[in-house]
């Protein structure tokens, strides 16, 4: 196999230089491979070539009207390039100058400065001098063209990447060229502004300082900036960034690409929400509640107080009096220590995190955890995709960008939503669930057809049958509702979705708490069974998390019914809304949690007889804390995170931690001990190695193998026993 | 007079309409076509005429129809109309007055290439042309030249007519495929070329308005008879757009071969230069083309012995510039119209465009330095062959020729700071001067 892929390979000599490059690889691709560098502008790796800025120019052997461009240039084989002939040199000073001309060249005032490609290209290839005398174009300095971004047209060498980030990858026209010739120039379309939720890759995409950040600007040079590879902390894709901070603050985040997770762009709450870890509000002292005042004290005063009523408490009302919330965001060290502490050291099983209804830890019908069963590449491979009661572009950003590569490759996209969406427009099909319908029922009208369709084959899942038959009623209401039309549609759908080439069904996590939607997972679970929509490329079902770690939370045994690795418990404890409601708690530790916001009028109960709290910020539940703890971010610790496809992916330290802040961990390592716990972690990778040797999803796994992409562990294998 | 093919009846009154079109033998052609010929025969029939591309390049139309690509994508056929090259309004008059014979060559074109959706793209500015070709095009469909089963035939055609918006670029094929396709007016990157993935992806043919309107001719009187006129390798007749200082400018057809000579001073023809003045310089082929200075009068107007003298045939859009025109103003101007066009996308045209324009102005002006005659030669030689499209390369055409054939004028400029010749020189703006005074 090795020899043939070997042959595959196409032969060209580069400079002198031998380079050996699959079939289709571009000339300036393959000089990069070989370490050579061929400055461009206007082509970006993940967009089509467009070979109009006339700056990546080559001579190759043989062909004629040299030069040529390498962007636009495949390579072929036997073939002869030369980067830096005369011809080649004259032609790139060339289009250096015409690109200098009207350049107001304020590198001093300039946020590009240090990292913009008109600079280092002139420096390394350009003309020394100019010898344009007249008068420079002016525009007005910096407009708006949202509230985040800002253009300068004078800065802008039209090389057309916004542009096309526009109208190719968001597909939505954002920004446009406007007027032609040496009048043209960036723009929106007219009364619109460039409000995308991807709006700020353009600002990083661009090679000079035209499109900016309005959180930017003028905050940092960029030699200043200390750069630490992490993962975006807002939803759950888990795109990979790059933290750049500047004196205990973050200062901006920007793209890390990984072709299996973001392709390269990071949406704007990504890039942009990261103010709570830079809060002059942040909590930086341990808080005791003393004469019902929340007053500062030291961590050991704060612990052993914790260890003292806990041990009190349990000795008076029982261990089941304990109970703990846990958090989607913070690491899976930390939800796996969170839960050992409760189960294993506090004797509790009364522990559980805010989540989607799903019945029990595994679907019935695979056995499988409730996990996407697909990866984000393979929506790319999808010939259907169906999103159901769910809404990417607000809530995974870039999964949106995804589909619409499936969508440029031909998918054909269905909506089933109550509300209006950014991909109706580029929807095959959308269908508005009406007042008093549910996403639930539409599952399960479609679910009906699939049995009714002659191509599937039932064996071994009759009891499908007779469990919808059960809802007969409920379907024949949801008809009504939905009318004739639409019943129709949903029919033909779920006809469609047998032969498909691949059909991947998404649901939003939280829309399973919704009235009528209590069946969706299992019913969509049941339709890509039936259909035979699951574990093969471009085929798939599962739900769209909401956290960073939503789904490593889950992983780790955050659950009341079942230890790590989704071992059930015959006995399960109290999950998310009895331990908030059941007055036999008397104590409570929440971990980066805030669940006074899903209780009536915002207070916990009085019945309780310590409420703890990790957090960042004084938030709501912590206002009602009688010990608050401070925790830091994820830019300030290392740790691994379990991203919606399941890529376990680490974490590093980007930041000094807040002064008299602790990581999770550390916390829950110190109580255990307070406790009389013999834990001993220094580090997470220590507990991360423990999680490996005992949940079957994770084995194997390391803290050095997790790498800068991740591993993407899905397969549950014998756990290999440390 | 020789034979006339493509303006053949042209005067007739009322040879707009389908009737009159018709009783001149209008459409016999197309029945013939469908008739006596398969698709493939057509196509070999255009090889054998020799017809050649009147859009510009001149590319052998047999062989363009050869090369569509054989998938299962729909094909299209795209009539350009666009003329929009300065000194070219051959197609606009085709329009305006015969729109039947274009329409009857789209058909006849269509059918021998397989295309079931044709259209036909008219210069924003050409208003009156636009409604002719769309009245023509309604007459078809009313009498079932146009539609389903055409002529009782199992071929079916739709054609529609689309007006542009005002862009010289729109003319360069890819460019007026986007177009088409609602985007911005912008080259597309080639390979692929049209014949594989043109429009909406599909194989396309495209000819200009007069290559077109020329098949029907072909048809009817036969691939060797079409033949028979022109040179060796140059087949046919064409309308030459003669323009300029010239006592009868207007549109000809002529054989390919004509002496330029001929063209600009028959009676029949041009008759001779405005004011019988001397001929200073001729711009063969449209304003892209290079400039031939009056030594070249009696070069044969084909595509080969244009090419010897220097230049190409290009639009067939024939300039005549007199010594009465100060070379320096009139590329300063030529300059002005690739600036305002050049469609933006790449860096050399777009900035190179601004840049040669704000220098010839300055030279135009009196304001220039010697060094900027150099400078504009190595700005010409930073766009041409660097830029994305052939427009880039247009733009440098008049400024190279024009500075090696006229560089004294330049330096005229620099030196005097006005014109050598012309109502700019000295002598005339004397004469205003004491026309002013004597007030
Ligand atoms: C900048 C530019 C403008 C052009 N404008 C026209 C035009 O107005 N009309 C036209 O027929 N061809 C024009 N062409 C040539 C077309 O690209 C194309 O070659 C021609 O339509 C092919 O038809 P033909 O083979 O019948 O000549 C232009 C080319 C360029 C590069
Ligand atoms: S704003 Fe930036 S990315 Fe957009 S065209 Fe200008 S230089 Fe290129
Ligand atoms: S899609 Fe999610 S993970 Fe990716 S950048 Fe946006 S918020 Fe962060
Ligand atoms: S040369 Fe470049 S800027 Fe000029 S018209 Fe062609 S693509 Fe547009
Ligand atoms: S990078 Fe190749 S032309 Fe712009």
């Amino acid at each position: 196999m090795p020899e043939e892929k070997k042959d595959e390979l196409i032969h060209l000599t580069i400079d002198g230089m031998p380079v050996e490059v699959p079939p289709g690889t571009l000339v300036w691709a393959a000089a990069q491979q070989a370490g050579i560098e061929i400055p461009i502008y206007c082509y970006h790796p993940k967009m089509p070539p467009l070979g109009a800025c006339r700056m990546c120019f080559v001579e190759i052997e043989k062909v004629p009207k040299p030069p040529q461009t390498s962007c636009t240039t495949p390579v072929a084989e036997g073939m002869v390039v030369h980067t830096k002939t005369e011809k080649v040199l004259k032609a790139r000073q060339g289009t250096l100058e015409f690109l200098l001309l009207n350049h107001p060249l304020d590198c001093p005032i300039c946020d590009k400065a240090g990292e913009c490609d008109l600079q280092d290209f002139t420096l390394r290839h350009g003309p020394g001098k100019t010898r344009f005398d007249l008068h420079k174009r002016h525009y007005q300095k910096p407009i708006p063209v949202s509230n985040d971004v800002l253009l300068d047209r004078e800065r802008c060498i039209l090389c057309q990447r916004c542009t096309r980030f526009s109208s190719e990858i968001s597909m939505d026209n954002g920004l446009v060229m406007i007027s032609r010739g040496f009048r043209m120039e960036v723009g929106t379309a007219p009364g619109h502004a460039f409000d995308s939720v991807f709006s700020g890759n353009t600002t990083e995409i661009c090679p000079v300082g035209a499109l900016t950040a309005s959180t930017y600007r003028f905050k940092a040079r960029p030699w200043e900036l200390k750069h630490t590879p992490g993962v975006c902390n807002n939803c759950s894709v888990g795109c990979n960034a790059r933290i750049d901070t500047r004196v205990d603050r973050v200062t901006r985040l920007m793209s890390r690409n990984n072709d299996a997770i973001d392709d390269g762009w990071l949406c704007n709450r990504g890039r942009w929400e990261f103010g709570y870890v830079n809060n002059p509000q942040r909590l930086r002292t341990p808080l005791i509640r003393r004469n019902g005042q929340l007053s500062a004290a030291s961590w050991d005063e704060a612990i052993s107080y914790i260890a003292t009523r806990l041990k009190e408490i349990k000795a008076q009302h029982g261990a089941q009096a304990i109970a703990g919330i846990g958090s989607t965001r913070t690491t899976n060290e930390e939800a796996y220590l969170f839960q050992k502490l409760l189960r294993q050291v506090l004797g509790s099983n009364n522990v559980d995190h805010q989540h989607g209804y799903f019945p029990g830890p595994r679907d019935q019908l695979t056995g499988k955890p409730w996990m996407m069963t697909n990866s984000i590449v393979d929506i790319e491979q999808a010939s259907h995709i169906v999103l159901i009661a769910s809404d990417p572009y607000q809530r995974q950003p870039i999964l949106n960008l995804r589909i619409k590569k499936a969508l440029r490759k031909g998918a054909r996209i269905s909506i089933i939503n109550a509300a209006e969406t950014e991909l109706d427009r580029l929807a095959t099909l959308k269908l508005t669930v009406p007042e008093g319908a549910s996403a639930g029922v539409a599952a399960k009208i479609m679910l009906k057809q699939v049995l009714k369709n002659p191509e599937v084959d039932l064996t071994g899942h009759e009891e499908i049958r007779t469990l919808l038959q059960r809802e007969d009623q409920v379907i024949r209401a949801g008809e009504d509702l939905f009318g004739a039309r639409m019943t129709t549609q949903l029919q033909a759908l779920a006809d469609e979705l047998v032969g498909a080439q691949g059909a991947i069904l998404l649901y939003d996590e939280m829309a399973t708490l919704e009235p009528g939607n209590e069946d969706l997972a299992a019913d969509l679970q049941a339709i890509a069974v039936l259909t035979g929509q699951i574990d093969r490329p471009g085929a798939g079902v599962g739900p769209l998390f909401e956290d960073a770690n939503s789904l490593g939370a889950r992983d780790m045994g955050l659950l009341p019914d079942s230890l790590p690795g989704y071992q059930a418990l015959a006995e399960p404890g109290l999950d998310y809304n009895e331990i908030l409601s059941n007055s036999q708690v008397k104590a409570l530790l929440v971990m980066g949690a805030n669940p006074a916001r899903h209780v009536a009028d915002g207070k916990l109960s009085s019945g309780l007889e310590l409420l703890v709290v990790q957090d960042l910020l004084l938030s709501e539940t912590a206002q009602q804390a009688d010990v608050v703890l401070p925790a830091v971010s994820f830019a300030e610790k290392d740790g691994s995170m379990t991203n919606v496809d399941h890529h376990v992916q680490a974490i590093h330290r980007a930041l000094r931690p807040l002064p008299g802040a602790r990581a999770d961990w550390e916390i829950l390592t110190a109580l255990a001990r307070y406790l009389g716990a013999e834990w001993d972690y220094t580090h997470p990778g220590d507990i991360l190695l423990e999680i490996a040797g005992q949940n079957p999803f994770y084995a194997g796994l390391t803290w050095e193998e997790l790498g800068a992409q991740g591993v993407r562990s899905l397969e549950e294998q014998e756990a290999a026993h440390v | 007079m020789p034979e006339l093919i493509i303006t053949k009846n042209l005067d007739v009154p009322g040879i707009d309409s389908l009737a009159v079109y018709q009783q001149y033998g209008g459409y016999t052609a197309l029945a013939k076509a469908l008739r006596e010929y398969q698709p493939d025969a057509l196509v070999e029939m255009m090889k054998v005429s020799g017809l050649r591309g009147r859009g510009g390049a001149g590319f052998p139309t047999g062989l363009k129809w050869s090369f569509l690509a054989k998938n299962n994508m729909p094909r299209y056929l795209c009539c350009n109309s666009d003329e929009s090259e300065p000194g070219t309004c051959k197609d606009r008059v085709l329009m305006e007055r015969m729109p039947h014979r274009l329409l009857e060559g789209v058909i006849i074109t269509s059918y021998a290439c397989h295309v079931q959706t044709a259209f036909i793209y008219v210069r924003g500015e050409l208003t009156r042309a636009a409604e002719q070709v769309e009245k023509a095009v309604d007459e078809a469909y009313a009498a079932g030249l146009l539609g389903s089963n055409i002529l009782g035939s199992d071929f079916s055609l739709d054609v529609i007519v689309h007006r542009g918006a005002g862009a010289y670029i729109c003319g360069e094929e890819s460019a007026l495929m986007e177009s088409l396709e609602g985007r911005r007016g912008y080259p597309r990157l080639k390979p692929p070329f049209p014949a594989v993935v043109g429009l909406y992806g599909g194989p396309t043919v495209i000819n200009n308005c007069e290559t077109l309107a020329t098949v029907p001719a072909i048809v009817a009187g036969g691939a060797e008879w079409y033949a028979s006129f022109g040179t060796e390798k140059s087949k046919g007749t064409r309308i030459f757009c003669l323009s300029g200082q010239v006592k009868n400018p207007g549109n000809y057809e002529l054989p390919l071969g004509v002496p330029m000579r001929t063209l600009i001073y028959d009676e029949a023809y041009g008759g001779g230069i405005l004011g019988d003045r001397e001929l200073k310089a001729v711009i063969p082929g449209g304003s892209s083309t290079f400039i031939l200075g009056a030594d070249k009068i009696d070069t044969p107007l084909d595509y080969e012995s244009i090419a010897a003298a220097g230049s190409m045939l290009g639009s067939g859009g024939v300039i005549v510039i007199s010594d009465e025109t100060c070379i320096v103003g009139a590329i300063a101007r030529m300059s002005e119209f690739y600036r305002d066009e050049s469609c933006g996308k790449c860096t050399p045209c777009r900035e190179g465009t601004f840049w040669m324009t704000e220098i010839l102005e300055r030279l135009e002006h009196g304001h220039g330095e010697m060094r900027d005659i150099d400078l504009l030669l190595d700005i010409c030689d930073n766009v041409s062959g660097k830029s994305f499209c052939p427009l880039g390369d247009a733009a440098t055409s008049c400024i190279t020729s024009g500075i090696r054939l006229f560089r004294e004028e330049f330096e005229y400029h620099v030196t005097h700071g006005h014109c050598l010749t012309g109502p700019g020189s000295k002598q005339q703006a004397h004469e205003t001067v004491q026309a002013v005074g004597s007030r």
